[in-house]
């Protein structure tokens, strides 16, 4: 089987110009653009209230958990959209399967709530 | 493929007994479920090999055979994690639910017959085991033997991936049947010869073959005890059969080229395995190095691609997967009760409990090899295929390599019955590791008397 890898030439010279673009447009204003250093300028905020302590402290991972269950729920309802479109089709066939399948996500839901997955505190 | 899908709603059927706070009958309905999984897996013996799902899986008598052994080896896992999680009640049917999800993936991989089939059931094992690996949350050992692992089994599957979609670029299919045919025809495409390079790479990745194995010891002896059997047994033997299963199927015709890689890659991990494990001082470790000389010996039968070597690679896997699910129930038991996972621990375990000591011996002895046990049967039929299809040198190798093996094996065996320890009687330790061990007991026994006992799988290598 012969592959026509010329036609893959312009996706390339695409993709060194793009880059070539961001490093150049990045190398000039590091050169060309003003450059004035103090003690004041190289604070992380030059103006408002003085920050005090670090940036980087442990904090709930609540926040993760709940962002990942809701990324699951929320591709596996993406399953619905095919379903929908194709309802006459698939007939009642494809209903048994896909209450089959929302019986599964909903296992799971109610696994992750008995869990107590999603309570804040 | 009933198996398959029963197998995937008794993992959910634990999520619903943990729901209902069910968790004290959910290690006797599991064991019970998958041994009537079992029954209902060898009723489609012998039959037609029929394929399900648009060809996705096929059910011939290689699949069924291996299914029945995971489910064996599945059943007796969850019969030791009652006694083995008592400490974390509240989990056990999640460890439990994750064990039996394990087994799924590990029934997709010994039944594929597509590609597509493969990956999936490679990656429900592989990430099943990620989770087991690292379920020992405050453990910082534990930790990193689940962020060792991902990364690398994560590393492996990409690799594997990128392999397939070369094979199919130059095949244009994802069906085993398909490639074979596009395989045994003139004119191979380059691109489908390095395809075939990655997904072997990413299959030695899985086995812990030598050069690929840095994984295996830290990652064995990091987790979780009952998890490293698991890894030992169950993970182990699905890869070699699906690595086996591929590779008889689709890439048999062009193998000449094959054979030499997998040949010096075979040796080499018989030398490294065996040669590392002399001088370990722990249990879990050292069964890890000989995991993976062991994988070693499972390679012969898959670069010696004959008539009868998957019978011969079948009955490998029984008496490994036995020896090793054995001895982890008896090293389990002890290790905990010792708190110790060094050799030491089984000092005076002669003395101090005589039927752990006599199993333990039993179980080293045939993964040694030696004969009447099953493990000796199991390596002169590796052996002999090997021989069948001229790859003396190879098996010259396994030879030598299998006796510096007796030593460390006997390191072990000496350590029980001629050390002393201040522990003078010992309790019997829980029912189920006793009764996981009488059994593995017996099995190894009954084979190495009664090898024919082991099915012949003969009706998958005359497709």
């Amino acid at each position: 089987m012969e592959t026509p890898q010329s036609s893959y030439i312009p996706i390339i010279i695409q993709a060194v110009f793009a880059a070539g673009f961001v490093a150049t447009m990045l190398g000039l204003s590091h050169l060309v653009g003003p450059k004035r250093k103090s003690q004041i300028k190289d604070e992380n905020f030059e103006c408002g209230i003085k920050s005090y302590g670090n940036a980087r402290i442990p904090f709930s991972v609540k926040y993760f958990l709940i962002a990942i269950l809701f990324v699951l729920f929320d591709v596996e309802v993406i399953f619905l959209y095919p379903w929908a479109v194709n309802f006459k089709v698939l007939g009642i066939i494809g209903l048994y399967k896909m209450l089959l399948f929302m019986g599964l996500l909903l296992v799971g839901f109610f696994y992750i709530i008995k869990k107590g997955a999603l309570e804040w505190e | 493929m009933r198996a398959l899908t029963y197998t995937s709603f008794l993992g959910i059927a634990c999520l619903v007994l943990e729901i209902f706070n069910l968790r004290k009958i959910v290690v006797p309905v599991v064991v019970i479920a998958l041994l009537a999984i079992l029954g209902i897996n060898f009723t489609e013996w012998n039959g037609s090999s029929v394929s399900f799902y648009n060809d996705m899986l096929r059910a011939d008598n290689f699949a069924l055979a291996f299914t029945g052994l995971l489910i064996v080896t599945a059943a007796g896992l969850v019969a030791m994690s009652g006694s083995f999680y008592d400490t974390e009640e509240t989990k056990l049917a999640d460890y439990i639910s994750v064990i039996v999800f394990t087994l799924c993936g590990g029934i997709a991989l010994v039944s594929f017959s597509n590609m597509a089939m493969l990956f999936i059931g490679l990656e429900v094992l592989s990430i099943s085991l990620y989770i087991l690996a690292g379920s020992k949350r405050r453990d910082i050992r534990s930790n990193e033997a689940a962020m060792k692992y991902f990364l690398m089994g994560s590393f492996a599957s990409g690799i594997l991936l990128f392999g397939i979609t070369l094979v199919y670029g130059a095949t244009g299919s994802f069906n085993l049947a398909q490639i074979a045919l596009y395989a045994s025809g003139p004119g191979v495409d380059p691109i489908f010869v390095v395809g075939v390079i990655m997904i072997l790479i990413a299959m030695l990745f899985k086995v812990s073959a030598v050069p690929f194995h840095f994984w295996a010891p830290d990652v064995y002896e990091g987790s979780p005890s009952l998890t490293t059997a698991m890894m030992a047994t169950l993970s182990k033997v699905a890869a070699m059969a699906a690595f086996y299963r591929l590779f008889s199927v689709s890439f048999v015709n062009n193998f000449s080229g094959f054979a030499w890689i997998l040949s010096v890659v075979a040796a080499l991990t018989m030398l490294v395995g065996n040669l590392t494990a002399l001088n370990q001082d722990s249990f879990k470790r050292m069964l890890a190095f000989s995991g993976i000389a062991h994988a070693g010996y499972m390679l012969l039968a898959i670069m010696s691609l004959y008539q009868n070597t998957a019978n011969a690679l079948f009955f490998y896997t029984v008496a490994y997967t036995f020896a090793s699910l054995g001895a982890f129930a008896i090293g389990i038991s002890v290790m905990k009760r010792r708190k110790s996972e060094k050799i030491e621990a089984f000092n005076g375990l002669g003395k101090s409990n005589p039927f752990q000591a006599v199993a333990l011996t039993v179980f080293m002895l045939s993964m040694a090899g030696i004969p009447p046990l099953a493990g000796f049967f199991a390596k002169y039929y590796v052996f002999f295929e090997a021989i069948k299809t001229q790859h003396l040198a190879v098996v010259i190798v396994a030879v030598i390599t299998s006796a510096i093996s007796v030593y460390y094996y006997f390191k072990l065996i000496l350590a029980m019955w001629t050390k002393d320890s201040e522990e003078t009687d010992a309790p019997a330790g829980a029912i189920s590791y006793i009764a996981i061990a009488a059994i593995c007991l017996i099995v190894t026994l009954a084979l190495g008397i009664l090898p024919s006992l082991v099915p012949s799988i003969n009706q998958v290598a005359s497709k």
